[in-house]
């Protein structure tokens, strides 16, 4: 239970700052997630010592404004689910964003934590595909998404 | 030398019954076997280009069509058939230097280079494409880097209207990831570049429809974000 109150960001993550937002790639699962303002600076200060309260507080002080529990709540839950928190340490407590907005408030002075993530693309998957017809070695080079095993051309 | 390509041509005469077929290599991976040369160099063409986004260590490839408009790049990231080409088609018609229709490079400071290969037009449902020359269209290709101006995440969907939404840089650095094709291989790299590639960048996202519309409507996003500037 301990370790579950006091939440521990992944260290081994490649980050990146966009303004107040932070671009995380993750090398192990190759995904890329955006944490909005809010993600962000929760997640900084996931540091292993801090409780969940601890951390509301913290990012009030920072942000110079009333932020609730359940925002933080709502934060680590997103990050946890996007794997950003060393999993033994992921919060117990269940949250949605919309019980958040229903405690919040939707004044709230704070945007509500985002975490959005992408898988990164093979180069396969990432070049332009090729017409039908067209010689091929894998599904994934044909705009079908069929390589003939036999003819070793791109089909229907 | 990181790659060797090798291509054994059939020789001798017509033979009833047996197909000569000219087969292609890379290092030891058979890459393509036809008994037209013509496919099997198209193979080549296509895995090289490839093969030099992936491998690049100077420059980061992003899969998207690419023009210049007032000094700036726009970028229309976006997978296959996802109708980049007929955009840049489009945009430069109105106007725009054609840069690419496959590959956004970019540098370390963050500028976009030209990738002028021909623009592929796919013309039916066996998604095979003919080549056009940018000057064929009658437009001039780019030969300086750009700094970026505008990334526009477009979805084609018959008789939608062009409604996009802002994103913010983190979310357009984000969809940028995506269409990263050595991401994978160079995250670091890839996500410095990137960084330094959106800087002052307008990000836009939505669904399209036909692309006269859309074009012009992405074109003028520029215009905007240049006459702000100015303010």
């Amino acid at each position: 239970m301990k370790e579950q109150e006091y939440p521990r960001a992944r260290v081994d993550c490649l980050v990146r700052e966009f303004g107040d937002e932070v671009l995380v790639y993750d090398q192990q699962r190759n995904v890329g997630h955006c944490l909005n303002s809010t993600a962000a600076a929760a997640w900084k200060l996931c540091d292993g010592k801090r409780s969940t309260s601890e951390v509301t507080k913290t990012l009030a002080q920072q942000l110079s404004a009333p932020v609730d529990e359940a925002i933080v709540v709502l934060a680590l839950e997103q990050l946890a689910a996007a794997r950003l928190l060393l999993e033994s340490e992921a919060p117990v407590r269940r949250t949605s964003r919309r019980t958040a907005i229903r405690t919040i408030g939707i004044a709230g002075v704070i945007a509500l934590p985002l975490v959005t993530s992408l898988v990164a693309p093979t180069p396969a998957r990432a070049a332009s595909c090729l017409a039908n017809g067209r010689p091929c070695v894998s599904n994934a080079q044909c705009c079908s998404r069929r390589c003939g095993v036999r003819s070793g051309h791109c089909h229907r | 030398m990181q790659r060797l390509y090798s291509l054994v041509v059939a020789e001798g005469g017509q033979r009833a019954g047996v197909r000569r077929m000219q087969i292609l290599y890379a290092d030891s991976l058979r890459i393509a076997r036809d008994t037209e040369l013509d496919q099997v160099l198209a193979a080549l063409e296509t895995d090289l280009h490839r093969y030099v986004a992936e491998a690049s260590p100077n420059m980061t490839f992003l899969h998207a069509g690419v023009v210049g408009w007032q000094g700036r790049a726009i970028l229309l990231p976006g997978h296959s058939l996802s109708g980049k080409t007929t955009l840049v088609r489009e945009m430069l018609r109105l106007g725009a230097t054609y840069y690419s229709d496959e590959f956004a490079v970019v540098d370390d400071s963050g500028n976009v280079h030209p990738f002028t290969r021909p623009l592929g037009i796919r013309e039916d449902a066996t998604y095979s494409q003919t080549k056009y020359t940018a000057e064929t269209l009658g437009a001039i290709s780019g030969v300086k880097p750009l700094p970026l101006g505008v990334v526009a995440i477009c979805k084609y969907k018959a008789g939608a209207r062009w409604k996009p939404a802002s994103l913010s840089n983190g979310h357009g650095a984000l969809e940028l990831m995506g269409n990263s094709i050595a991401v994978r291989n160079r995250p670091r790299h890839t996500l410095q570049r990137i960084q330094k590639l959106v800087r002052g960048a307008v990000f836009v996202k939505g669904t399209r429809g036909e692309a006269p519309e859309s074009a012009a409507s992405i074109l003028n996003l520029l215009n905007s974000d240049n006459r702000r500037g100015r303010a």
